[in-house]
């Protein structure tokens, strides 16, 4: 009978002390796990006057962006190259080299764009011309809208 | 916990191999099987409730460290990050949160069934020292841990307690700048405050807790004051059921508190903000009521010296007990003492709570606080301003109103009047008056808070911009305005209930014209006749 209730309540206490310890790992495990990034989706944002572009020559637009960095906000200016084929339509590549991300420069001599990371070279359409960038500059949805004088972009 | 005989098999194995090499088993035997003198009860659970609570407050603040940033800048937006989007965050954060005020209290409650059984008699004077240092740790975690939040509250609080500390006859000044970090609170008090709430406090309250258990198991529980006859029996499981119990209780009052309870966090710290009132957490609310008694140079009795006097009553009460025994019949004065000091503790704190703070916002109808003239006469002249040009949702800078705004207000005057200082070369300042930027920035901050303005009539916005202009600087409407004390004209919230229209607008137009001694200045040449109709029909409907 003593033995019994002996054993009762010991298990009652590896029971508690389990529980809450567990119960206390699992709140630290939860509250520790990384949070998912909100899928923000991206937004028309004006990226230039079309009267600032020049037929066939890529322009380094800087787009400001706003993002959410755990309690931060921040507005990360983001370079967006824009072809202009001289009438209605633009086409709007991403400056981030698809090899390591590191940011391209349009050199205006050979044509290409040029990645100072690790010598990859694209042309102005985006495609690899050579080096290790496995796939071609993303392009980004833009629209070019003459009476507003505006080029936006989606991002 | 020990290996059961007969539990066949590969994990009876390996304990036995953990055992031959590291001898737990007498460890665990010696933490566990300590026979307890008989009538040891609930009482005796109140250090392990204690330890409990400690161990959640440690697990829960190394895991809030992964999200808080200890600056200005960001603190307060790290901590709402953490209670409104981390994931359980809110949990988190209420565990930690009233997990500070249950340690207080069950500190309290430790130390005073010590004292009521008698329990720091030799040979347990060092037993009773290290408790009242852990005492101090605990209250020394409660202080630094409150700024951390870097709301208002948090702040004007540290402000507080840093006077009190330079009050300190003779090191005073030193401690409170060695406590400040720098000049003024600020960035280098909040990471000085964090470090040791983080780093140095947690490592003296294990090592402290450790020497503390070491001298409680080294003499044993002192066990109820008259000694009763009967089996000694261990401690596993009898009185670790008790201690398993109240353990469940506490966590189920700290999750409903974390659930029901948890206060919202204050606006950002505000160091220009004159009007807040600070008030510190419950338990230093008697410390700051006696303050109130002393007054001028006795300042120092109470900040210094009658805390002083109880902190040594309570380091000595060892020694200043001479009677043989832990009998209570024998320990009257001592046992009066204690319960004369938490009676004063207790009438302190009460009367503390009760002196409600002032400058608290009008409140309207409908239970939010109305807006005031400036922030409807701020609304006006923020969009005739132009700061949509950058204060855009696709612009350089976040639309006002969409993030709570940590600057301080003195920083946002200046970018109002001179937003070269900030963002150099982007556009021109916006004309605009003193007046007219703490309009401004009383509206952006009432935007920040997620209160969108009503739509109000063209007569009021007029009206609003007229008394933001002319009025505030000497008079108080719903709340706000009115300058030094003796210079003050009248409140006139509801000064329409004891002057009519036409004696209003001649008082504004003339004041000597209607009171012969008025120390009001004449509004006739400054206000176009149509102002002057504008602002004394809207004072005159403030019944």
């Amino acid at each position: 009978m003593k033995e019994g209730r002996r054993r009762l309540l010991g298990a009652f206490v590896a029971a508690v002390v389990s529980g809450l310890g567990s119960a206390l790992a699992a709140l630290a495990a939860a509250f520790a796990a990384p949070l998912r990034a909100r899928d923000g989706g991206g937004a028309w944002r004006r990226a230039a006057a079309l009267t600032d572009l020049t037929a066939g020559v890529p322009y380094a637009a800087t787009v400001h962006v706003a993002t959410d960095d755990g309690w931060r906000r921040a507005r990360v200016p983001q370079t967006v190259f824009l072809i202009w084929d001289g009438q209605t339509s633009v086409r709007a590549l991403s400056a981030t080299c698809t090899h390591l991300g590191c940011n391209v420069t349009f050199d205006e001599e050979t044509k290409r764009f040029a990645c100072p990371c690790h010598g990859g070279y694209y042309d102005p359409t985006g495609r690899v011309l050579a080096g290790p960038p496995p796939s071609p500059l993303a392009t980004l949805e833009a629209r070019a809208d003459a009476e507003r004088d505006e080029v936006t972009v989606r991002l | 916990m020990h290996a059961e005989p007969g539990r066949a098999g590969l994990m009876r194995r390996l304990f036995d191999w953990l055992h031959a090499r590291t001898g737990y088993r007498s460890g665990v035997s010696h933490l566990l099987d300590e026979p307890l003198p008989p009538g040891t009860g609930w009482w005796f659970t109140l250090g392990s409730a204690l330890l409990f609570l400690i161990v959640v407050q440690l697990v829960t603040g190394a895991v809030l460290t992964l999200y808080y940033a200890p600056t200005p800048d960001h603190a307060w937006e790290s901590v709402r990050f953490i209670a409104r989007e981390a994931r359980l965050g809110w949990l988190v954060r209420g565990l930690h949160y009233f997990g500070a005020s249950a340690i207080v209290i069950v500190a309290a409650l430790h130390l005073l069934r010590v004292v009521a059984f008698g329990s720091y008699k030799p040979p347990r004077e060092l037993t009773w020292l290290t408790g009242v240092a852990l005492l101090l740790l605990l209250l020394a975690f409660a202080l630094t841990g409150y700024l951390l939040p870097w709301d208002q509250r948090a702040y004007w609080a540290t402000v507080v307690t840093l006077n009190i500390a330079a009050l300190t006859p003779g090191v005073g000044s030193l401690l409170a700048s060695l406590a400040r970090g720098g000049a003024e609170v600020g960035a280098l008090t909040l990471t000085r405050w964090y470090s040791a709430h983080v780093i140095l406090l947690p490592t003296l309250l294990v090592t402290l807790i450790v020497f503390h258990l070491y001298l409680m198991r080294r003499h044993g529980i002192s066990g109820p004051v008259r000694e009763r006859t009967g089996e000694r029996r261990p401690f596993f499981p009898y009185q670790a059921a008790r201690d398993a119990i109240v353990a469940l209780v506490l966590a189920a009052v700290l999750v409903s508190l974390a659930l029901w309870g948890m206060p919202e966090l204050e606006p950002p710290a505000d160091p220009a903000d004159a009007t807040y009132v600070p008030r510190p957490e419950w338990y230093f609310l008697g410390l700051f009521q006696l303050l109130k008694f002393f007054p001028g140079r006795w300042e120092v009795v109470g900040a210094v010296v009658i805390p002083g006097i109880a902190l040594a009553a309570l380091v000595l009460l060892p020694w200043l007990d001479r009677s043989g025994g832990r009998e209570p019949r024998g320990r009257r004065g001592i046992l009066a003492a204690a319960t004369l000091g938490l009676l004063m503790v207790g009438a302190l704190t009460v009367a503390g709570a009760r002196d409600s703070g002032r400058g608290r916002a009008v409140v309207g109808p409908d239970g939010e606080p109305v807006w005031t003239p400036r922030q409807i006469a701020g609304s006006v002249w923020v969009a005739r301003a132009g700061c949509d040009r950058c204060h855009a949702e696709a612009g350089m800078a976040d639309p006002p109103g969409s993030r709570p705004l940590v600057r301080p207000t003195a920083w946002l005057a200046s970018h109002v009047v001179d937003p070269e200082v900030i963002a150099p070369g982007l556009r021109p300042p916006p004309r605009a008056n003193a007046r007219e930027v703490e309009a401004m920035v009383a509206y952006v901050i009432r935007l920040s808070r997620g209160d969108a303005p009503p739509p109000f009539s063209d007569a009021v916005r007029d009206a609003a911009q007229i008394f933001a202009r002319h009025c505030v600087g000497c008079h108080r409407l719903d709340g706000d305005g009115g300058g030094q004390e003796d210079e003050d004209g009248p409140d006139l919230s509801r000064i329409g209930a004891r002057h009519g229209l036409a004696t209003l607008r001649r008082w504004i137009a003339d004041p000597e014209s209607v009171d012969p001694d008025a120390t009001m200045p004449s509004f006739d040449s400054k206000l176009t006749p149509s102002e002057l109709d504008t602002i004394a029909s809207y004072l005159a409907a403030r019944k």
